[in-house]
């Protein structure tokens, strides 16, 4: 997939664009089906797996017992990370994690962290001691567009099936981690010049830059990114803004369904 | 091998501590072309082990330095997801994962018919998403069932299978209490067609008559599993979908 196919692409995305149309009959607003599946992974402590389209995203929990930060001697800790390994696609290499893994890893994460979901306090075992650090993984297997999408799903539903697993760590009885609200994201990507929600692979290939959007419960902003060379204006913000708003609601019924609440 | 006296692994009717009889094998089940971005994909369940393969290529091998002019070179990654065990894992290579890597690709370079590529690369990449014992050897099922769905010319498929000791007694496919406290581990790849072995490793403490037949049950293990390959591949194919 070198430069010339890109160019043979946006022209052939450009005049879909013109007729409202895309390239797998999706309307501009349209997603993907989304499959979700939640404690699917035997050893995580909470685990999803999301499905659309060719994308394939499995995100596991994982805890462990830490010290606490000096100046926060009663708050837990959340990290979320993101592996985009050779598996997921033709074009990523090995190595050192790359950017792209960085930014996404790190835009899941401040959706879920900055919506309050997760009470840092609650985390905490003995004040100035032992708090637990909660960490989610985030592994693409397939990537067929639009990751960060599946990724944040994956997160939050792995996050709100977690059990803290107390008795493994000697510190009384497993339960249920405390998880309020889901934050989800959506993503826009702009192709043939107009933007489209949930990107596939080609549309990537032959789009310009992309937004996301990750909204909490009460419809509150919790994470905002602009990724890759292009801009928009007010209006344009103000137009996917609406729709991330309708989608997140059907997704977040998506992942209530799941945990069968 | 860890600890051994201190735990029991077989019970007093002669079983195993999951009720298995001693040359049993945990269950197995596999899916053929489970990834879409993949040329060829599987994932293989094997007891509570998770292995994920996918399969890009032949390809340009690069840099040119790990070209063959004879042949096509086979690039191996096996990988354990952070959440794969009790303890997270650190994200990233370590020891252990080189040296499995590494082993797995001669073994699969030594069933593919490589020669067909010269200069080319063949990619293989296995992701373990749940680790209880044995992840090297269904990893070892998964990439050959990959490259097969991938339409990778192969003198036969390899099948991973481990067998080992525990309380003095060989037993079939060690499960992660096995493992853990038991006495020797001997995972191989098996050509099941030609009966020829491709990867070899063991630990622990075996007599010459204690290998003798845990290689009897690796060798009965490894009809098994490749049946249930074979019918992987053709449900893949056979159904119509794709």
């Amino acid at each position: 997939m070198v430069e010339l196919v890109p160019t043979l692409l946006r022209q052939e995305l450009a005049r879909l664009a013109e007729a409202d149309q895309r390239l797998d009959g999706r309307g501009q607003w349209e997603g993907r089906d989304v499959s979700l599946e939640v404690d699917c992974l035997y050893n995580a402590e909470g685990s999803a797996k999301v499905v659309m389209g060719k994308t394939i995203v499995y995100a596991g929990v994982k805890f462990e017992l830490r010290t606490p930060w000096p100046d926060r001697p009663t708050q837990g800790s959340l990290m979320c990370g993101a592996e985009l390994r050779p598996v997921a696609h033709r074009k990523y290499e090995p190595g050192p994690p790359s950017p792209e893994s960085i930014e996404l890893g790190r835009v899941v994460d401040r959706g879920i962290r900055e919506s309050g979901c997760i009470d840092m306090e609650s985390l905490c075992i003995v004040p100035g001691e032992k708090v637990w650090g909660v960490m989610i993984d985030i592994h693409v297997l397939s990537d067929g567009g639009n990751i960060f999408d599946a990724c944040g799903l994956a997160a939050i539903a792995a996050l709100r099936t977690a059990i803290v697993p107390a008795e493994r760590f000697d510190v009384g009885e497993d339960y249920k981690l405390k998880v309020n609200g889901t934050p989800i994201m959506s993503s826009f990507t702009r192709v043939g010049g107009r933007y489209i929600y949930d990107p596939s692979e080609e549309e990537e290939l032959g789009g310009d830059e992309r937004i996301h959007i990750t909204l909490g419960d009460e419809g509150h902003l919790h994470s905002l990114q602009k990724g890759l060379r292009g801009v928009f204006t007010p209006a344009e913000f103000a137009e996917i803004f609406e729709v991330a708003h309708q989608r997140c609601a059907d997704l977040r019924t998506l992942v209530a369904n799941q945990e069968g609440n | 091998m860890g600890g051994y006296g201190d735990v029991q692994l077989l019970r007093d009717d002669g079983l195993r501590l999951d009720g298995r009889k001693l040359d049993e094998m945990r269950p197995v089940s596999i899916e053929a072309g489970i990834l879409p971005a993949a040329d060829g994909s599987a994932m293989v369940t094997h007891g509570l082990n998770v292995a994920v393969a996918a399969v890009y290529g032949p390809m340009e091998a690069h840099p040119r330095k790990i070209q063959r002019q004879d042949r096509a070179v086979i690039d191996v990654r096996y990988n354990m997801a952070p959440f794969s065990t009790g303890d997270r894992i650190r994200p990233g290579y370590n020891r252990r994962s080189r040296e499995i890597s590494k082993v797995t690709a001669e073994a699969l370079e030594s069933v593919v018919l490589v020669e067909r590529y010269p200069r080319s690369k063949i990619r293989v990449e296995i992701e373990i998403l749940a680790a209880e014992a044995g992840t090297r050897c269904a990893g070892i099922t998964a990439a050959a069932v990959a490259l097969a769905d991938a339409g990778i010319p192969m003198r036969d498929l390899i099948v991973g299978v481990a067998s080992g000791k525990v309380e003095d007694t060989v037993v079939l496919d060690l499960d992660k209490a096995e493992d853990n406290y038991g006495q020797a581990d001997l995972p191989v790849g098996i050509l099941p067609n030609t009966g020829e072995i491709a990867f070899l490793q063991m630990d622990g403490d075996l007599s010459p008559d204690e290998y003798n037949l845990a290689m009897e049950y690796n060798f009965k293990a490894a009809a098994e599993i490749h049946e249930i390959m074979v019918d992987a591949l053709k449900r893949r194919y056979e159904g119509g979908e794709n």
